[in-house]
């Protein structure tokens, strides 16, 4: 099923895509990253929304009641923030769905990626009998896996002095820390339980990301610091990229309200 | 509190999912291989090397010491002319001469930079070993480098050689012809699709090779000029080399198809035979037949000129049997047993079952 579902139909897109733009399976997969960001954009939008929507409700009176009133009884509490959500339309998973359907999306993209690279014989025997029966796609064998000074099919390191450097993980990580800080509202409650979440989760995932980065092939890599890029550019053309974010608290004057929420 | 912990576990959850998904496709795989002396079998059947008792199909050795799962091993190996060294080309990118005997390292070449798929060819006094990193490196009994040449792609499949060249296909479309001894370029010929499998030399001079598209080649081997008017055209892929055998050339695809071809022109020269499953190996030579492994764990026995026979074995048989006397050895993929021993008539001999 997964394979019939994702990872075949997203390894003839990609060979596909590297057919149309002269056989460059780094650009392949930029494209396709680019592709899969513009399918997801409308769960994107609901996940700023609903975002948008907890934080409106982390600074309604009615929540700092409710938290001063139940500041003893985390139960009760727990109660009535769910009532809340439920009053305000708010999912609670809303805002971290978008997040999870990115890792499935990763998986196969990581796995099509692998295929179509068919790096030994029994990957190319899978390849082969994966390809949609078009005209010229099997043509496409081998598929060129160099992209800069990276090899595609393998983890990315830049030697200087004898010593490999994971350079691209640097990006990724840098990029995951950045995306992941400008795109969440700034904390104006301390005692927000999923503010206190999406900030351990921008510490998190680069770490997450900067490992996979380094483990595996430095196509899914690519794809990564190119999603990562995307994510910001959609978030700045909604209006919701938040770069103070980035900036030390002491040196936040505004107390981090730099973007104007639409 | 309660959704905080429930995100938590999501987040790991998926994370590992990612984690494990990711791992699973790291390993990446080719087919067990397998060779034999007077007295012993010694098939490269992934996390080990093992050498094998001929007449009793017990364990003699293995090689390495620790399992090494992600450093597999499945070219099928080489015995130097005088038996006295088994050279074994692995994932990690080592060629290894062990001692038949008692499988213990002569010598290690660290010079690939990528993995061996093919097996070692042995000739002119040197072992050439085709690597993963575009390079054919032809190094001397003593594990020193004799010479190096480079394709522009990846080489799976082992060369060969007349004794004055090497010849060997690259995924690159491309066939070479390098000098033996100096390893430098007699002439190349770029074809329509990668070359998956070793060509095969003609009695007067060719060189046949197969292309993954599914096209038979003649090239003169002093010049890589191509022979016949055109390429014949298999029905489907081909991974296997082609075999020069009593005045013909065979040829096998991935759908089971068998062909018989004239080796002065190309043309078919009888009906084509249907083994039922993919061949993705060249044959052994047993007498008067044919021996081809198949993907459906059957070999498929072709007594030329037409006489056939299927023998049930297990598994996958993707690679080349071997003979050992009058012991058909397969080496056979996804099976209990990496190596089994039969007769011509398919009474096994013995099953080797690897202890824990």
């Amino acid at each position: 099923m997964w394979e019939t579902l994702i990872v075949n139909p997203f390894t003839n897109v990609l060979l596909l895509i590297y057919n149309l733009v002269g056989q460059n399976f780094g650009v392949a997969i930029i494209l396709f990253t680019v592709l899969i960001r513009l399918i997801t954009h409308p769960l994107m939008v609901k996940q700023i929304k609903s975002t948008q929507a907890m934080q409106q409700m982390q600074q309604s009176k009615e929540w700092q009641a409710i938290q001063k009133k139940y500041k003893d009884d985390k139960e009760k509490l727990g109660q009535e923030q769910i009532r809340l959500y439920k009053e305000m339309g708010i999912s609670p998973f809303g805002s971290c769905l978008p997040t999870f359907i990115q890792l499935p999306i990763m998986l196969g993209l990581y796995q099509s990626v692998i295929r179509a690279l068919a790096a030994s014989p029994m990957q190319l025997l899978v390849l082969t009998r994966a390809l949609w029966p078009l005209p010229g796609l099997s043509e496409l064998i081998p598929i060129n896996s160099q992209f800069l000074w990276m090899n595609l099919g393998q983890p990315e390191r830049v030697y200087i002095g004898g010593i490999g450097i994971p350079f691209l993980a640097i990006i990724v990580a840098v990029t995951t820390y950045i995306q992941s800080k400008v795109t969440i509202p700034p904390v104006t409650n301390p005692n927000d339980q999923s503010a206190q979440m999406n900030q351990s989760m921008a510490l998190m995932m680069p770490l997450m990301m900067a490992y996979f980065a380094l483990s595996f092939a430095s196509g899914l890599a690519l794809y990564i610091v190119v999603s990562n890029l995307l994510s910001v550019g959609q978030y700045a053309l909604l209006g919701k990229v938040y770069w103070s974010n980035l900036l030390p608290k002491s040196r936040r004057s505004d107390g981090g309200k730099t973007e104007k929420a639409k | 509190m309660k959704i905080k912990i429930l995100m938590t576990l999501l987040s790991l959850a998926a994370l590992s999912l990612l984690a494990s998904g990711c791992a699973s496709h790291l390993v990446a795989g080719s087919w067990p291989g397998v060779i034999a002396d007077e007295e012993r079998a010694y098939v490269a059947a992934g996390p080990f090397v093992y050498a094998v008792n001929l007449r009793t199909g017990i364990e003699e050795w293995r090689f390495p010491e620790k399992a090494s799962t992600a450093n597999p091993f499945y070219a099928a190996p080489a015995l130097t002319p005088d038996g006295q060294q088994l050279i074994v080309a692995g994932f990690n990118h080592i060629l290894y001469s062990l001692d038949p005997l008692t499988g213990t390292t002569n010598w290690e070449f660290t010079a690939s930079r990528d993995r061996y798929y093919a097996a070692p060819l042995i000739a002119n006094d040197l072992i050439y070993a085709a690597s993963a990193d575009y390079t054919l490196y032809a190094v001397t009994f003593e594990g020193d480098l004799a010479w190096q040449f480079s394709a522009t792609q990846a080489i799976w499949a082992a060369p060969v050689s007349d004794g004055a060249q090497v010849y060997f296909g690259a995924l690159d479309r491309t066939v070479y012809a390098v000098e033996a001894r100096r390893g430098t370029l007699a002439w190349k010929q770029t074809l329509d699709s990668a070359i998956l499998g070793s060509p095969a030399l003609g009695t007067d001079g060719e060189v046949f090779v197969a292309s993954m598209n599914g096209r038979v080649y003649a090239l003169d081997g002093q010049s890589g000029d191509l022979l016949w008017p055109q390429p014949f055209q298999a029905q489907a892929q081909i991974w296997a080399g082609p075999l020069v055998f009593d005045g013909g050339l065979y040829i096998a695809d991935v759908d089971g198809a068998v062909y018989r071809l004239d080796p002065a022109t190309g043309q078919e020269t009888q009906p084509r035979l249907r083994a039922g499953s993919a061949i993705v190996s060249r044959p052994l030579i047993y007498e008067q037949t044919l021996l081809f492994g198949t993907e459906n764990g059957s070999l498929f026995l072709l007594t030329v000129p037409d006489e056939i026979q299927t023998l049930e074995v297990d598994g996958q048989l993707y690679g080349t049997p071997a003979l050992a006397g009058e012991i058909i050895l397969v080496a056979p993929q996804n099976a209990d047993s990496p190596l089994v021993a039969l007769n011509i008539q398919g009474v096994r001999r013995w099953t080797f079952t690897p202890e824990k």
